[in-house]
């Protein structure tokens, strides 16, 4: 099982079933925990994640049922019915959501029994505690939960119709953003899309998500499961792909939904072109600084899986930059590991970077640094540079240690405010793009 | 009569691996909602400190406030003995760390922590073997001063034991190890936190201080006579995580101002400022919440007197902090007078700020002591003060307490718990809200316009500090669209059924805690 983890980028599993309900529109969490870890993990994703805040029902403001000493010798079950109950008199929401905590899954109490109780009133209940895993293990206990309980069966399916799992709200800091990209370039070739967290979505809808023909999860590590509790529970096939970002990347990814829907490809390549050209209009303007300013870069990423090979593979297609070195955070099986490391064997660089797997930062930081011929005071020396690092917030001091470009992308991110942006699809990828070159330009 | 704090509290825990939660130690309220008369007699009678409440929201932990105190300390690592949620907000603090530092012209660090990342089978196994390669990596790959354990729920409840592991791996590790016990279920009063990390700083941190050899025997004398001289001076200030730099700097030039030599412990420290704590003539706690058990305990080992009185806020606190140090001193006459210059400046500073704020309807909430003086601050200058919120109240504020002359001052008691305070900010309508962190967006959603009760590059305490209140409070009011717009195209998730309810109403006496 896993090892200990040097500055972790993520938190618990009830930390990332919190962060999944906060973005769920009008949904509210009822913690049966000890006090403190409700307002504790809401605050990880709103201050951590480009200042998402605590949404609908977030922070101080979840309903928690406080466990302490007494319970943890006899019991939680009756304080909990209590707040299951006084929680659906006094706050608002279309579903609650009964969540646990470490404390109360030791003692043995059973939540997920007692919010079964209150079914008709739309109240779940969902194994959640810490130690069962990490944020991504929390969001899809949450989607399964809500896939198995809450979303009807239907026979008939809606052949244009997907549903978008493996972006995990909070922890994908530009999840809205990147909703609403692949829901635009997605509804240009005729499909619909199921995100759970998307504008305009709510728990009415997600109730009829039992319609999709197909599942597209953009995570090996998280939405897998959910996508697996569609396939048994509503005979809903899945795909694994991957992130799109910039015109190539979305033009695989389009290509594939379409050949899975079995749209005629004629549509796609026109969405394709048409988008392309515009990606390109705009791309346009930082020609001239880009060649008179070298803006060419060595890239080092640190990210999770989830961003890892379409951030590199976006600068590295699209950019022409040098993919260097890759370190993922997020995937422990050795076989995996080798799956993913490669997928860069497609990049079309000269140069593909070294991937490695590492959660102790100090020592990914080493990594990077003997991914290079040292320096040995010689006259002339083939320095690493000019460096760019994207990753998280964690990798600023490093970024400077090597003079580096540096961008956050991956959780957490505290360095910058995140709206409604988003880096996926045609779009998005602009967004990038003008994210990076800030920062090259910012002193100027 | 106003009595001793901590009157009959004994010091004598540090036998133990862990300190007693203040629930047993000290007590206190958690769950209020009334009068400031009918809070004054409960709490006198008992009866505010049986009392719980229904409907219950998430408050705080007091892991984070343990690990505030034990992770400012320079060159730390600290260890998080748990699944990866307990701090998990760290992981954004990256540059927190840094600024506060930097802020205190100490050199910049990085925030390096780990977590053991407990999973199912450690919730079997108790998980202490990687617990150990966790100590053994942080001591070869960062050389720190220290290396804090820090056990969460999981371990605490399973009865993993990491005073064993310390006391294994000890001969081994060059860092000194700290184990802190601060599991967040067991106590109702985060401030329980505090306590566990100042009993790890006590039991684990402190040594008797290195003495550098002399050269001669005159220099020897004189190396003496200037060491006893500098510690017969010598105040040590204890600071607090919700304390900026600001603070410390004009609390530093009060206590300069009377001819003693500040020291401000323990956050931040290096592992050698904790050694030589002892060599001061007086320990002066800045919020008695926070450390009455470190300065108790100081007492004990080295004999030095504390101060444990008022939160030095506004001009009225400030001003009694600063007679109750120098007469310690014999100092009565040197405080007088730097008090009369000090307030006159202030006053005349003040007036613009005053002026506009005259009369305007406020409300506090946050950490006892803070909300108190804050509130005392605000009502000074003109102000009316409509209601308060603590996160409970305990004797450490029972002076305060009775010092108000308001009987029918709104007071609530609760630790987080918007849904109570949005009900009566409701009915109460501020015009302007100031409160912790956590609650002021929940305020905002409201419609009140708001400033935070405390923040890390703000200053709010002394002189300086309540120039400051009173002139961010005016410039609040300045402009309060957002407050505004956000109240009519947000708002919050409660009822109509909630917000028309006495909060008394969710409040129950003796129910099990």
């Amino acid at each position: 099982m896993g090892d200990f983890i040097e500055r972790s980028k993520f938190s618990c599993a009830l930390g990332g079933a919190l962060s999944t309900i906060a973005a769920i529109p009008k949904a509210v969490p009822i913690v049966h925990a000890s006090g403190g870890c409700a307002a504790a993990l809401s605050g990880t994703y709103n201050l951590s994640a480009g200042y998402r805040g605590v949404g609908y029902c977030g922070g101080n403001m979840i309903p928690t049922s406080n466990i302490s000493q007494s319970h943890i010798v006899f019991g939680g079950e009756e304080k909990l019915v209590g707040q299951i109950e006084s929680t659906l008199k006094y706050i608002k929401g279309d579903i609650y959501i009964v969540v646990t905590g470490c404390q109360t899954e030791i003692i043995g109490d059973d939540a997920v029994s007692i919010a079964a109780r209150y079914r008709d009133q739309n109240v779940i209940g969902v194994n959640t505690p810490g130690f069962l895993g990490n944020t991504l293990r929390g969001y899809d206990a949450i989607l399964s939960a809500l896939v198995k309980g809450i979303i009807t069966k239907k026979e008939q399916k809606d052949p244009k119709t997907i549903n978008l799992l493996g972006i995990v709200p909070g922890h994908d800091v530009f999840y809205r953003g990147n909703i609403a990209h692949l829901t635009d370039i997605l509804s240009k070739i005729g499909v619909k899309v199921n995100s759970f967290f998307g504008d305009g979505e709510s728990v009415e809808k997600i109730k009829g998500y039992g319609d999709a023909s197909l599942s597209v999860v953009l995570s090996e590590t998280a939405g897998q499961i959910t996508a697996k509790q569609f396939e048994t529970t509503h005979g809903i096939p899945f795909v694994t792909t991957e992130l799109p970002i910039g015109p190539k990347a979305s033009e695989r990814f389009l290509h594939l939904i379409a050949e899975k829907l079995g749209i005629e490809k004629e549509i796609v390549d026109q969405v394709v072109e048409t988008e392309t050209k515009y990606f390109y209009s705009y791309l346009e303007r930082i020609v001239d600084v880009a060649a008179d300013l070298d803006f060419q870069r060595y890239v080092a990423a640190f990210t999770d899986s989830y961003y890892a090979y379409p951030i590199v593979d976006f600068v590295s297609e699209e950019l022409g930059w040098i993919p260097h070195f890759v370190s993922i955070n997020d995937i422990q099986d050795a076989k995996k590991q080798e799956a993913y490391a490669k997928k860069f064997e497609a990049l079309t660089s000269r140069t593909k970077p070294q991937v490695i797997f590492e959660d102790k930062v100090g020592l990914a930081k080493k990594k990077l640094r003997a991914s290079w011929p040292y320096n040995h005071n010689q006259k002339y020396y083939d320095a690493l540079g000019p460096l760019y690092i994207i990753g998280s917030v964690v990798e600023r001091d490093l970024a400077n240690d090597y003079g580096a470009g540096f961008l956050t992308v991956a959780f957490p991110v505290s360095n910058r405010a995140v709206l409604n942006k988003g880096y996926a699809g045609f779009r998005g990828a602009l967004s990038l793009v003008e994210d990076l070159l800030t920062n090259l330009v910012a002193s100027r | 009569m106003p009595v001793k704090l901590n009157e009959n509290l004994k010091y004598n825990f540090l036998a133990a691996d862990e300190p007693p939660v203040r629930d047993e130690r000290v007590g206190g309220c958690i769950a209020y909602c009334g009068s400031c008369s009918c809070l004054q007699g409960d709490f006198k009678s008992g009866c505010a400190q049986a009392q719980n409440r229904r409907f219950s929201q998430s408050g705080g932990c007091q892991l984070g406030l343990a690990v505030g105190i034990i992770n400012s300390l320079t060159r730390a690592v600290t260890i998080i003995h748990s699944p990866l949620g307990c701090c998990s907000g760290l992981a954004g603090s990256a540059g927190v760390r840094k600024t506060s530092r930097l802020s205190r012209g100490l050199t910049a660090e990085e925030q390096t922590f780990i977590h053991t990342n407990m999973d199912e089978l450690d919730v079997v196994s108790g998980g202490l073997d990687k617990l150990k390669r966790a100590i053994r990596y942080a001591d070869e790959e960062y050389h720190p001063e220290v290396i804090s354990i820090v056990n969460g729920c999981v371990p605490g409840i399973i009865g993993a034991d990491i005073d064993a592991v310390v006391r294994e791996l000890e001969p081994q590790i060059s860092a000194r190890l700290v184990p802190i016990h601060c599991e967040g279920f067991k106590s109702r009063f985060v401030s329980s936190g505090y306590d566990a990390a100042n009993h790890g700083i006590l039991k684990y941190l402190i040594r008797d201080p290195q003495e550098y050899p002399q050269l001669t025997e005159e220099a020897q004398i004189k190396y003496d006579f200037q060491k006893k001289f500098r510690t017969s001076r010598t105040v040590n200030i204890f600071n607090v995580g919700s304390n900026s730099n600001g603070d410390e700097v004009e609390l530093s030039r009060l206590v300069s101002a009377l001819g003693l030599i500040p020291k401000v412990v323990p956050l931040n420290s290096t592992v050698d400022d904790l050694d030589h704590l002892g060599e001061a003539a007086l320990n002066v706690s800045i919020c008695a919440t926070h450390d009455d058990y470190l300065l108790g305990h100081l007492k004990e080992r080295y004999g030095t007197e504390y101060l444990l009185d008022v939160l030095p806020i506004g001009i009225n606190c400030t001003n009694t902090w600063i007679r109750k140090i120098a007469a310690h001193f014999h100092l009565e006459k040197e405080a007088e007078r730097l008090i009369e210059q000090e307030n006159k400046e202030l006053r005349e500073a003040i007036a613009p700020f005053v002026e506009e704020l005259k009369g305007k309807k406020i409300f506090v909430g946050g950490g006892e002591t803070r909300i108190l003086t804050t509130a005392d601050f605000y009502k000074s200058i003109g102000m009316e003060l409509v209601g308060i919120k603590a996160h409970n109240l305990d004797r450490f504020v029972e002076n305060l307490l009775n010092d108000i002359d308001d009987p029918n001052l709104t007071v609530e008691v609760a630790a987080g718990q918007p849904a109570e305070e949005l009900n009566t900010l409701s009915k109460l309508k501020p015009d302007i809200y100031i409160g912790h962190a956590g609650a002021n967006g929940w305020v905002t959603k409201l419609g009140i316009p708001n400033i935070p009760l405390f923040g890390a590059p703000i200053n709010y305490m002394g002189y300086s500090g309540a120039f400051e209140l009173a002139r961010r409070a005016a410039r609040a009011l300045k402009n309060t669209n957002f407050s505004k717009n956000i109240g009519k195209y947000v708002g919050h998730p409660l009822t109509k059924e909630w917000m028309d309810l006495d909060p008394n109403e969710n409040i129950v006496q003796g129910s099990r805690f």
